[in-house]
């Protein structure tokens, strides 16, 4: 690599070296020098427009903008000087003219940085007597609202819409001291309600209509914890009062979302109070669900599972898994089933193929998976499937981060024309269904494309042979030998070529990695793998079935052929996702874990009340392989994690002599089991207690297993979009309020 | 949406002006304007839809110029100017009276629908103060009776004639003068290309091609001392060489025709005289920095000037003046016009080709300057009407002939614009360095009606004013900084005794708030504080601790805002508070002690 230039300049005497290029307000932030600014914010278009930012430059007769100023060799900067503290308070002078002064109603009292700043730098005494302008607050969204009194104009809400967002849903009206910013409808907006404007905004100009006048900054508890939507894993600081969630945003611009939210991260947390949440467990009696005790119920669901088991053997009882419920809880009930009943049905609905990918890229897969860091650096990346904008979108910020400001290049194969085609260098529309076959043309060359599609495609491919850092992103449209495909296609790029595999919901990664899959067990080693299953035997204390297991398809199937008599589900909701016809006749019981009464839990023998992700701790796997810690903000009185209910079976089971009782006590001592013997787990703790995303490392010998087609009805998106989020999204009351979300479902 | 037919072909032509479809989006919604009396949201619409733009871009755009609306006005629009040089002649008192005769206040319509009135800043008739325009057609010189007049056969559905001229251009000469670029005005029919080839017309233009290469072009520039003359002087020649030779980018020439600021109107009888020779002037400019694309960007209140302009362009390409390979030399230019549709900042370089790329007219932020990255980020040369008018005359006559005209290092003549309380009010061409009370009292016919001369702004209202004991200097750049003033654009405006000097500075930052683009905070809040305290204060609630606070606060905007407007705005302020400091303190008891006589006078 060519070495990076570097300047000297001085800035209040110390003397900084920094690379070519860098603005001197980024250079005195790095050194700890604070220089105030408005309009400045990182990774949006320069404005110096706010002038708060002036500092003294030796030989320039004016006060210049830190926040435009690029450091050169020789140059002498102050920040200190009289001239320049005098600046800043003229400026907060003007500034406070017109703003209203009505911090102690204003959402922002206590985080907003005119007030920070005015107690900062400003005089303690307005000049200013004259009449302020008057103007009503406005209702942009259920979710937006501008108060444009309190606006001071720096322009970052509608940068961040075009520029971040691509929706360009705000705008400037009229000019000079009328300037307000006006959304995209006249009077209201019609966007994909993020509420980024929100987050940067310095001043309580732009506000949540989740969070107004609830409460105050200083009277919640702050939880960082991750957003329980989708798979992409966007840290979300949960402000909770009272045992309430009162907001979710990412103000501290921490995790690997950065300044990123969407509308699920930031107001799809309403589902925690939801008033049809379960909170005592229910147990089918006389035909009707019923309230019992935990004690009975549990006790309950161990001796019927003794009692199948003895019956039919452990292949009669199913487990379908969750794609939200932690790492730790995932594991715990691949063991169960595995360790305690006894059989490798188990499986989740599967939204993507990462045991493919993992496997494709064999010893490399560590390093080969992007993360959503080097997603952001990228130079060039290649989307195949999927809407990123809908059903990832911390993804497709990500990407258009990579290419608003490296320039990167993207490429994209769609059935649709999906939003992201905007930013794309190369854009080829594919017939419904060809993404496979795309992937295999890719690597071999063969393939029958349509003439206009071959022809396209040549220019694609022409195009990424040219790029030296690229990543490869695609949706659950590739699958198995498709995947190795594209792996392959990767691999004879001239340079370094990373993949992400797109999944659907917050930890389906997670459900796939701690096996469960009726083949594979943690760290996707194949159940036929006999050392493997030894080690985890050992581990366990129990001797674990090598058979294949079945599928979720297939054990409801075997349940409407009276074969499977038995089905434990966690957190999924599979008589909706996998069958229309509703619970199989042939299942004589049914046990779940849920927080609502889905098409599943209400016809179920069993309902155990769960609480949710934003009431647990433990961790979770993004669908880049990033663990992260989520933390717990509030309980709901009544529910139990299913990391305990799992743990409490399995003493009760053992009881009855069905296994060992698990011991691990709490979500730690299971992550540090996982992290021993889960391979690619072996992440940093300090890591991830420091708010880290660690990366994890998998490795998926191949054991004899080749990687086949599998079919679309085995992995498969729900497709979900902005607005909805599978069945926990229809308890999320404020994201339907928003009227994008009506026009979707 | 089918549009009427003349709409359809105005789209169509003007999309064809730029490489970017969005730079049409001003004038399409100017020329909606024109033939709908408004811009309604079906037409944002489709104007969007044509554009590829969402909708939103188009409002944002729309609402920032002041000439374009969104809801229907009067058939007859009636726009009083009360910015300074109309307001020493009685423009406010106009106001008065409209607002009286139509029954109707600002920017609102009478009850039939024939008329509507909005006070305006300065339209550029300084000299023929006070004025008016109705739709796009000037009257000026005008007195509540002449107003009446004009609104009469309006009222009766006839369209009265408007001043044929900016008046003040043609008169008779001052022996004083030096006509150069002015040596055409009052020949009849000046503006046809076969007049002006009759007197030296496109001489210089095939000087250059033929016997000259761009560097020597740039060289006779550089040596003839032309200053810009849009108002702050920099040296031509040396703008030019700025512009980077070997970049594969095309580059852009463009006349700063916005001509706005107030006291100031020379661009528009140049243009309306001999537009030939300006388009001469930009394709000299063109040849010496290898550019092929230029742009006129007129103020859009100048409809007939755009006129004039486009039917001189159309000539210019009939006789090979325009176009490829001009007269043979293998050097190819293509210049057309575009309208701006009110706004003063539009006259700021920067944000005026943000303009012309069909946005909001904010200023960009520099260095890159033009000459780098200008227009559609490529290299751009922007000068003022007058500074490009000048050019055909350095090269036909050479640039020690043009440097000698004027003191050293102000190369020529300028077009002053004398207007105020003089009797002569017009526009004078004098050598650089002419003396400013020779100015006044010899060219201009002296202070009006034998009243004392007080003050003179000497070059656009963001000029400080000079107090008549400073009057006896040499008008040219140099003399005028030296002075703590700036010779500015030309707009010379003559106050007497009488004149309340705090009612002055109040109207000059009336129009600074008003014309503030909103961009920056000190300038955004500063105007319009100022305002509202000169505002309280001229009408009698002055405190005095207002009089350092307005000080202050001008001070704290100077020097700290993005561009220059903000400087424009704190500059004559601090010089008013400065030097009349006794007339804010005679204020303070409650009322204005001055008497103007705000009438037009030697009509
Ligand atoms: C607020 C503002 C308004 C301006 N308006 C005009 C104008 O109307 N016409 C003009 O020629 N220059 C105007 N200028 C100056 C231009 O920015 C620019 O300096 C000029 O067009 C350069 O041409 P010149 O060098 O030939 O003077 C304005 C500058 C500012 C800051
Ligand atoms: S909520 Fe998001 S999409 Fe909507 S206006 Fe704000 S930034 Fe733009
Ligand atoms: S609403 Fe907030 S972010 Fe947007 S311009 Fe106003 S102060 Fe800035
Ligand atoms: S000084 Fe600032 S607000 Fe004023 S016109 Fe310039 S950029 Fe706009
Ligand atoms: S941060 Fe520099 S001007 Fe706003």
């Amino acid at each position: 690599m060519p070495e990076q230039k570097t300047v000297t300049f001085t800035i209040n005497e110390r003397k900084l070296t920094v690379p070519a290029g860098t603005l001197v307000i980024e250079a005195a932030r790095r050194t700890g020098i604070e220089v105030p600014a408005f309009c400045y914010y990182p990774g949006l278009s320069l404005q110096a427009a706010c002038r708060m930012c002036l500092v003294e430059v030796e030989k320039a007769p004016k006060l210049q903008t830190a926040c435009t100023l690029v450091a050169a060799d020789g140059m002498v900067v102050r920040t200190d000087t009289p001239q320049v503290h005098k600046a800043r308070k003229d400026m907060l002078e003007f500034l406070l003219t017109n703003h209203p002064l009505d911090c102690p109603v204003c959402d922002k009292g206590g985080e907003c940085e005119l007030q920070d700043m005015t107690f900062r730098y400003g005089l303690d005494k307005s000049r200013f007597v004259e009449e302020k302008l008057h103007s009503p607050e406005q209702a942009w969204s259920p979710v937006v609202y501008y108060d444009a009194p309190r606006c001071i104009l720096c322009f970052r809400c509608v940068r961040v819409c075009d520029e971040g967002m691509d929706v360009k849903a705000l705008g400037v009206g009229q000019r000079g001291v009328l300037s307000v910013i006006i959304p995209n409808r006249e009077d209201h907006l019609e966007c994909e309600e993020c509420g980024m404007c929100i987050d940067v905004c310095p001043v309580g100009a732009l506000t949540s209509g989740a969070y107004r006048y609830k409460t105050r900054p200083w009277e919640m508890k702050y939880v960082p914890t991750v957003c329980a939507h989708c798979s992409n894993g966007c840290k979300t600081t949960l402000g909770v009062r009272n045992n309430e969630i009162q907001r979710a945003n990412n103000r501290d611009l921490s995790g690997i979302n950065k300044d990123f939210l969407c509308v699920k991260g930031r107001y799809g947390f309403d589902f925690v109070h939801h008033p049809d949440r379960l909170k005592q467990p229910l147990v089918r009696r006389n035909g009707t669900l019923q309230i019992a005790s935990w004690e009975d119920a549990l006790a309950e669901v161990a001796a019927r599972l003794k009692t199948v088991r003895d019956a039919h053997g452990p292949d009669a009882i199913g487990f379908i898994g969750s794609n939200r419920t932690t790492n730790e809880e995932n594991y715990l009930l691949g063991r169960l089933a595995r360790g305690l009943v006894g059989t490798n049905n188990v499986d989740h609905h599967r939204t993507a193929d990462y045991g493919a990918l993992v496997q494709a890229l064999g010893e490399s897969a560590g390093a080969a998976q992007a993360g959503m860091e080097q997603l952001g650096a990228a130079k060039a990346i290649l989307l195949i499937g999927n809407d990123p904008t809908n059903q990832n979108p911390l993804v497709a910020w990500q990407i258009r981060t990579a290419i608003r400001q490296n320039g990167a290049r993207l490429y994209v194969v769609n059935t649709e024309e999906i939003k992201l085609k905007r930013k794309a260098a190369q854009f080829v529309r594919v017939a419904s269904g060809a993404e496979a076959l795309i992937a295999q043309w890719l690597a071999t060359g063969e393939g029958d494309l349509e003439l206009d599609t071959s022809v396209e495609m040549m220019q694609l491919r022409g195009a990424m042979e040219k790029e030296r850092d690229a990543v490869i992103v695609f949706g659950a449209e590739l699958r198995g030998a498709a995947i190795e495909h594209v792996v392959k296609f990767g691999a004879s790029l001239p340079g370094q070529t990373r993949y992400i595999a797109l999944g659907d919901y917050a930890n389906s990664r997670g459900a796939s990695d701690m096996g469960l899959l009726p083949d594979r067990l943690p760290g996707y080693v194949w159940t036929s793998d006999a050392a493997a299953r030894d080690a985890f035997g050992k581990l366990w204390g129990a001797s674990l079935p090598e058979k294949t297991g079945l599928d979720s398809r297939q054990m409801l199937a075997a349940a409407a052929r009276g074969a499977l008599k038995a089905l434990y589900v966690v957190g999924a909701n599979p008589f909706r996702t996998f069958g229309a016809g509703g619970r199989p006749a042939g299942l004589d019981w049914v046990v779940v874990q849920e927080m609502f009464l889905t098409e599943t839990s209400r016809d179920a023998d069993i309902v155990l009340p769960a609480a949710c992700a934003y009431e647990k701790d433990g961790t979770v796997t993004n669908t880049a392989g990033e663990v992260q810690l989520l933390r717990r903000g509030l309980e709901t009185m009544g529910t139990r994690t299913d990391f305990d209910i799992l743990r409490i079976l399995s003493h009760q089971l053992s009881k009855a002599g069905v296994g060992r009782a698990i011991p691990l006590r709490t979500p730690e001592a299971a992550l540090d089991e996982i992290r021993r013997s889960v391979r690619g787990y072996g992440v940093s703790l300090p890591g991830l207690l420091a708010g880290g995303a660690e990366r994890t490392a998998p490795l998926a010998p191949a054991n004899g297993h080749k990687l086949i087609d599998v079919p679309a009805e085995s992995i498969f998106s729900p497709r979900d979009t902005l607005f909805t989020s599978g069945t926990l999204g229809r308890y999320c009351t404020m994201i339907h309020s928003v009227p994008e979300a009506k026009s979707e479902s | 949406m089918t549009l009427p037919p003349r709409l359809e072909n105005k789209f169509s032509e003007l999309l064809k002006r730029y490489p970017v479809k969005r730079s049409a989006l001003v004038p399409m919604l100017l020329y909606t304007q024109d033939v709908f009396g408004y811009i309604g949201d079906e037409m944002v619409a489709e104007i969007a839809r044509r554009l590829d733009l969402n909708t939103l871009q188009v409002t944002e755009t729309l609402v920032y110029y002041s000439m374009l609306r969104r809801e229907p006005a009067g058939r007859c629009h009636v726009q009083v100017c009360t910015n300074i040089a109309c307001k020493l002649r009685g423009g406010e008192k106009l106001w008065e009276h409209a607002q009286k005769r139509l029954g109707v206040g600002h920017k609102q319509t009478s009850a039939d629908g024939v008329f509507s009135l909005e006070e305006v800043e300065c339209i550029g008739a300084c000299t023929g103060a006070p004025a008016v325009q109705v739709n796009y057609d000037f009257h000026e010189n005008l007195t509540p009776e002449k107003l009446d007049k004009i609104l009469d056969e309006f009222q009766a559905g006839r369209k009265p004639s408007p001043a044929p001229y900016i008046i003040g251009s043609i008169h008779e000469r001052h022996p004083a003068e030096a006509p150069v670029i002015s040596r055409r005005f009052g020949i009849p029919n000046s503006r046809k290309i076969d007049v002006y080839r009759k007197h030296e017309g496109y001489q210089a233009l095939e000087k250059a091609l033929n016997e000259m290469t761009p560097e020597s072009i740039i060289e006779e520039v550089k040596k003839s001392n032309l200053r810009g003359r849009g108002g702050a002087g920099f040296p031509a020649g040396m703008k030019w060489s700025f512009v980077p030779k070997d970049s594969p980018k095309p580059k852009y020439i463009i006349a700063n025709a916005d001509e706005s600021e107030p006291g100031t109107c020379k661009d528009r009888p140049l243009m309306e005289f001999d537009p030939h020779q300006l388009i001469e002037g930009m394709v000299i400019a063109g040849r010496s920095v290898n550019s092929y694309q230029g742009y006129i960007y007129v103020r859009g209140e100048y409809r007939y000037v755009l006129d004039i302009m486009d039917e001189a362009i159309r000539e210019a390409y009939e006789h090979g003046f325009l176009g490829k390979n001009i007269l043979g030399s293998g050097f190819n230019f293509d210049l057309c016009t575009h309208t701006g549709a009110g706004a003063y900042e539009c006259g700021e370089e920067s944000a005026l080709m943000e303009s012309l790329e069909g946005k909001r007219g904010y200023p960009r932020i520099r260095p890159p300057f033009p000459a780098v990255v200008g227009l559609y980020g490529c290299p751009t040369v922007i000068n003022n009407v007058e500074t490009l008018s000048s050019v055909p005359s350095v090269i036909l006559k050479g640039a020690e002939w043009y440097a000698n005209l004027g003191p050293a290092r102000n190369g020529g003549t300028r077009l002053f614009c004398i207007s105020g309380h003089v009797n002569k009010p017009g526009i004078y061409e004098l050598p650089m360095g002419f003396n400013l009370l020779r100015m006044i009292n010899e060219v201009a016919g002296g202070v009006r009606g034998g009243k004392k001369l007080k003050a003179v702004v000497p070059g656009g209202s963001s000029t400080p004013a000079l107090k008549a004991e400073e009057c006896d200097i040499p008008m040219d750049f140099d003399s005028l900084a030296k002075a703590g003033s700036m010779l500015g654009s030309g707009g010379v405006v003559v106050l007497d005794e009488d004149t309340c000097m705090v009612d002055f500075a109040r109207r000059i930052m009336k129009f600074y708030a008003h014309e503030s683009c909103g961009w920056c905070i000190p300038c955004r809040e500063g105007t319009s504080w100022i305002k509202k305290i000169l505002d309280r204060f001229h009408a009698g609630g002055g405190r005095a601790e207002d009089i350092p606070l307005i000080d202050e606060a001008a001070k704290n905007m100077f020097g700290r805002t993005f561009c220059p407007l903000g400087d424009a705005a704190a500059m004559p302020t601090m010089a008013i508070v400065k030097k009349w400091r006794h007339e804010f303190e005679e204020h303070l008891n409650g009322r204005c002690p001055y008497k103007p006589l705000d009438v037009p006078v030697g009509v």
